[in-house]
């Protein structure tokens, strides 16, 4: 799959530990430019993990992670972030005391500086495109409403404008459709059906129908490692994947 | 042989009030999370206390120990019920509403007991002095020593073996997981800061005898004892006890070797590499953030 | 939201304008004094507000900048009096009574007009830069960075009052030339020192006004929000907060110099913890994410508080009341007079604008666990 395509972000033997936990074990884990990749496992997997190394919200305690040809997991945060890494949080986070144009603003962020943000005001160049975002997320009508006053799924595509905002080249999505109505799931399975091949996408999470709506491949970790990778049929078919949700209801509903 | 006898003795004296001082802001900051810069006035008005009972009652500091503890236990958990309580989620807010707490005890002190110097009288029975070692040592300052050691096992005890101190434990760990088993976080909060509260107020009662009482003390106080806690890690009472007893004979030496002021100074930038480079504390494991 | 931005800078213009008409109407030189005074705290509050309200660092040492820059402006008039000296060498009088024989290296450049006022103003700059550095480099948020500011101020003070030979110690730097610029005298109970304060803080104002409304303004604040978050946006949050912690710095330091030259002397006291509780009080009464809230709350605060100054036992009630007004206000009005009045002013019907009944306050979103500010 990853053969014909110029690969992104690889992690190689990438390890965390906390206090001895290891939460991501000797993970060995690739994904080529303008794939959508969905990472899923059980609860406590480390799913999350795995995106927190490459954004470097965690740092590996051993192996290396690689995006774009470069080292990435020695720079400090801020640098990972500018050379093109974005994340949405299982947590939706966004800034809940500005309003929602506010926000898109600051994840327009492809001039991070100090001196140059001293001067661009409010209702710039990017005004256009982040109204178009946010027609695109159907947050057009609250751009002046305060983040703390959206829904909670409103809140979810607010983030996940934020990223697009932010344009990286790689969008690293942890549980998007979390708390979403099955309409508003639907309408993220087509959005992110949209983004395709602009950028590449790695998506974690558990709702299989969502899931086999977007993917094309899927890669499975258990206990930290990476226990199957293939077509969502693959998968399912999978004995050592099925042994690993066992327990936790079968693979559709974990 | 004598002078470092005397030395240490003078270190042991100075570690026991930084004890008794930082102890009530330890357990109040290490349960809550909140710095409680009222903590000095609480002393202040403990040592108060103790001269209130003297000059009005004559009643001596040892016979007004448990009242005063009661009064400022009271103070503390009336403070926790009408302001605290609504600041567990603005840590930034608890310190300035503290303050300003602090502030106002202050004044309310000033206008009604007056703003001059003001002495409280030892115990009959404890102003002499005995010999250790062949050096000789106030018998009263043993006894602070004493009591110190004492409020500190006393309170260790509390934490570790009593049902109460599981519940505070748990609810240090994870305050929305220890709710959900039924633990009133809240009414643990209260008891903590009244308790913490009515330590500090025995401990100005009991450091009364040993310096003169003003309005201001209470100053000192808070940042020798904040000292004690940042030095000793936030959720850790042995970090407490070890760090008074490293800290109370460090000043002891360096305030025979150098001057008041620079000694002052470099405490304070002590506490502030600390706070920077190890904030979990010296005497605490590194804890998971 | 362009309608709003023009309100606000008619009420900005509206009340600077006022402010420098005051001489127009009072010509008591001992009143033009201490209304001076009072605008000097007021571009204080404005200082606090920018790195508190906006960015949510509470700097509990903002006197040090203040401090600092008015020590330079006292350093500098020291020096223009004539005779400077007791001695021969040209020495200011408190170092020939400590036997002080030279001028001292950091005394020096202060000969200089254009340094010392420059360094009024960057010298604080730098100082903040580098604390600023040392805090918010090592991910220190919250209180222990409000704590940091605390103590190094302390600090501040004890080095000033301990190095008496060269600070003037206790004492401070007194009996200071009188401040002459561009051929303009500014004798302190004059009116011409009362328009350079205001120009000053009307000056200040406007720029901290551009420098919130600016894309790094709304960085400051999504930080004051969530730090974590602007982080992986790209953004280096530190050296946001280190900008904007200097920023604030350097508008105490000339709020400082104005201060020497109304008040013809510098004194450790000006480094001291209680003008910085006062800066605290002061920003958290008018409204510490507004501006102009924090500046009109220094103004009538210590305009109060000076009214009442006539009488000593009344001075002292009056700081039991603000302790009270101040607990009271943390506990219930956390944006101050100004949140205040705008909330009263968003209540009132407005043109049939039905969305703007969405907009009330929203919940205090609460902090990280109290364990804050350690590194993560
Ligand atoms: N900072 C940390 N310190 C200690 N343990 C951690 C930390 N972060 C994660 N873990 C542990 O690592 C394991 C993996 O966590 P992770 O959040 O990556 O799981 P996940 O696959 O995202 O699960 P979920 O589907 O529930 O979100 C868990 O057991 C978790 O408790
Ligand atoms: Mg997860």
């Amino acid at each position: 799959m990853t053969g014909n395509r110029e690969q992104l972000l690889a992690l190689r033997q990438a390890t965390v530990s906390f206090q001895g936990f290891v939460a991501v074990d000797r993970l060995d884990f690739s994904v080529a430019a303008g794939e959508l990749r969905c990472l899923i496992g059980p609860n406590g997997a480390g799913k999350s993990t795995t995106l927190d190394l490459i954004c470097g919200k965690s740092r590996i305690t051993s192996g290396e992670i690689i995006f774009r040809g470069e080292p990435i997991h020695t720079y400090r945060e801020f640098r990972m972030a500018r050379t093109g890494i974005g994340r949405k949080f299982q947590v939706p986070s966004v800034f809940r005391e500005l309003t929602v144009m506010e926000n898109l603003e600051i994840g327009c962020s492809r001039e991070p500086g100090v001196w140059h943000n001293l001067f661009r005001f409010s209702g710039g160049a990017d005004t256009e495109r982040l109204e178009r975002l946010a027609l695109l997320v159907g947050l057009q009508d609250e751009l002046s409403t305060q983040a703390a006053h959206l829904s909670h799924g409103q809140t979810q595509w607010l983030e996940i404008a934020l990223i697009l905002a932010q344009d990286p080249a790689l969008i690293l999505m942890d549980e998007p459709t979390a708390g979403m109505t099955a309409h508003e799931t639907n309408m993220t399975a087509e959005l992110f059906n949209r983004l395709r091949g602009q950028h590449t996408l790695i998506v974690v999470e558990h709702d299989m129908g969502f899931v086999r709506d977007i993917a094309e491949t899927i890669s499975v970790m258990h206990q930290g490692r990476l226990l199957a990778q293939g077509t969502a049929d693959e998968i399912s078919e999978d004995p050592g994947v099925r042994e690993a949700y066992l327990g936790s209801g079968g693979i559709g509903h974990a | 042989m004598d002078f470092v006898v005397s030395q240490i003795l003078t270190g042991l004296s100075l570690s026991s009030i930084l004890l008794l001082v930082a102890l009530g802001l330890a357990i109040i900051y290490g349960v809550t999370g909140v710095i409680n810069l009222a903590h000095g006035e609480f002393v202040m008005l403990g040592a108060y206390g103790a001269w209130l009972l003297q000059t009005q009652f004559g009643w001596n500091v040892l016979a007004s120990l448990f009242v005063i503890f009661l009064a400022i236990a009271l103070l503390g958990w009336l403070l926790e019920a009408t302001v605290i309580r609504h600041l567990y989620d603005r840590p930034l807010d608890t310190i300035l509403a503290t303050w300003g707490l602090g502030v106002m005890i202050q004044q309310i002190v000033r206008l009604t007991a007056g703003g001059e110097l003001r002495y409280v009288q030892m115990p009959p029975g404890l102003s002499g002095s005995v010999d250790i070692l062949g050096a000789t040592d106030s018998a009263y300052r043993l006894f602070v020593l004493g009591v110190a050691l004492g409020l500190f096992a006393l309170t260790w005890s509390i934490y570790r073996y009593t049902t109460f101190g599981l519940k505070l434990r748990a609810i240090t760990q994870n305050r929305a997981i220890a709710s959900s088993f039924g633990i009133n976080s809240g009414q643990a909060y209260r008891a903590t800061f009244a308790y913490g509260a009515g330590i500090a107020g025995l401990a100005g009662a009991l450091i009364s005898p040993l310096k003169s009482v003003s309005p201001e003390m209470g100053t000192t106080y808070v940042v020798d004892a904040f000292m004690v806690v940042v030095l000793g890690g936030v959720q850790s009472l042995m970090g407490t006890l070890a760090s008074s007893a490293v800290l109370g004979e460090a000043s002891g030496l360096l305030a025979y070797f150098s001057n008041d002021t620079i000694a002052k100074a470099l405490v304070l930038v002590a506490i502030v590499i600390i706070i920077r480079f190890r904030p979990q504390g010296l005497f605490a494991p590194r804890v998971r953030a | 939201m362009s309608g709003k931005l023009t309100r606000q800078f008619l009420i900005y213009g509206a009340v600077c304008l006022c402010i420098l008409l005051v001489p127009v109407v009072v010509d008591d030189a001992f009143l033009l004094n201490k209304y001076a005074r009072y605008l000097v705290f007021g571009m204080l509050a404005i200082a606090l507000s920018l790195s508190w309200g906006y960015a949510g660092i509470l700097n509990l040492g903002q006197a040090t900048t203040f401090g600092i820059g008015s020590y330079c402006m006292a350093m500098f008039l020291k020096l223009k009096t004539v005779p400077v000296h007791t001695g021969s060498e040209g020495l200011p009088d408190f170092m020939v009574w400590n036997n002080v024989t030279e001028l001292p290296w950091i005394w020096v450049p202060f000969q200089s007009t254009t340094f010392s006022l420059l360094a009024g103003i960057l010298l604080p700059a730098l100082f903040a830069a580098l604390l600023g550095w040392f805090i918010f480099g090592g991910r220190i948020a919250g209180v222990y960075a409000a704590i940091i500011t605390l103590a190094v101020m302390v600090v501040a003070n004890l080095i000033i009052i301990d190095q008496q030979s060269y600070t003037g110690g206790f004492n401070g730097i007194t009996d200071l030339a009188e401040f002459s610029f561009l051929g303009i005298d500014f004798d302190a109970y004059s009116a011409s020192t009362y328009y350079l304060v205001a120009a000053s803080l009307t000056v200040t104002l406007f720029l901290a006004l551009a420098v919130s409304r600016s894309k790094t303004g709304l960085i400051l604040q999504a930080v004051r929000d969530q730090e974590e978050r602007v982080r992986f946006f790209g953004y280096d949050v530190a050296l946001y907060k280190t900008f904007v912690f200097a920023l604030s710095a350097g508008i105490a330091g000339l709020a400082g110099m104005l201060y020497t030259i109304v008040m013809e002397f510098a004194s450790p006291t000006f480094l001291g913890v209680p003008l910085s509780l006062s800066i605290v009080i002061w920003v958290a009464v008018g409204g510490r994410q507004s501006l102009i809230g924090a500046m009109l709350g220094a103004i009538l605060v210590t305009g109060v508080q000076g009214a009442l100054s006539e009488s000593e036992a009344f001075l002292e009630t009056w700081t039991l009341i603000m302790g009270g007004l101040f607990v009271l206000i943390v506990l219930l009005m956390p944006k101050g007079l100004a949140g205040a009045i705008e909330a009263l002013v968003r209540r009132l019907p407005q043109a049939g604008n039905g969305r703007s009944a969405r907009h009330t306050e929203p919940d205090h979103r609460p902090e990280t666990h109290p364990n804050l500010g350690g590194t993560q």
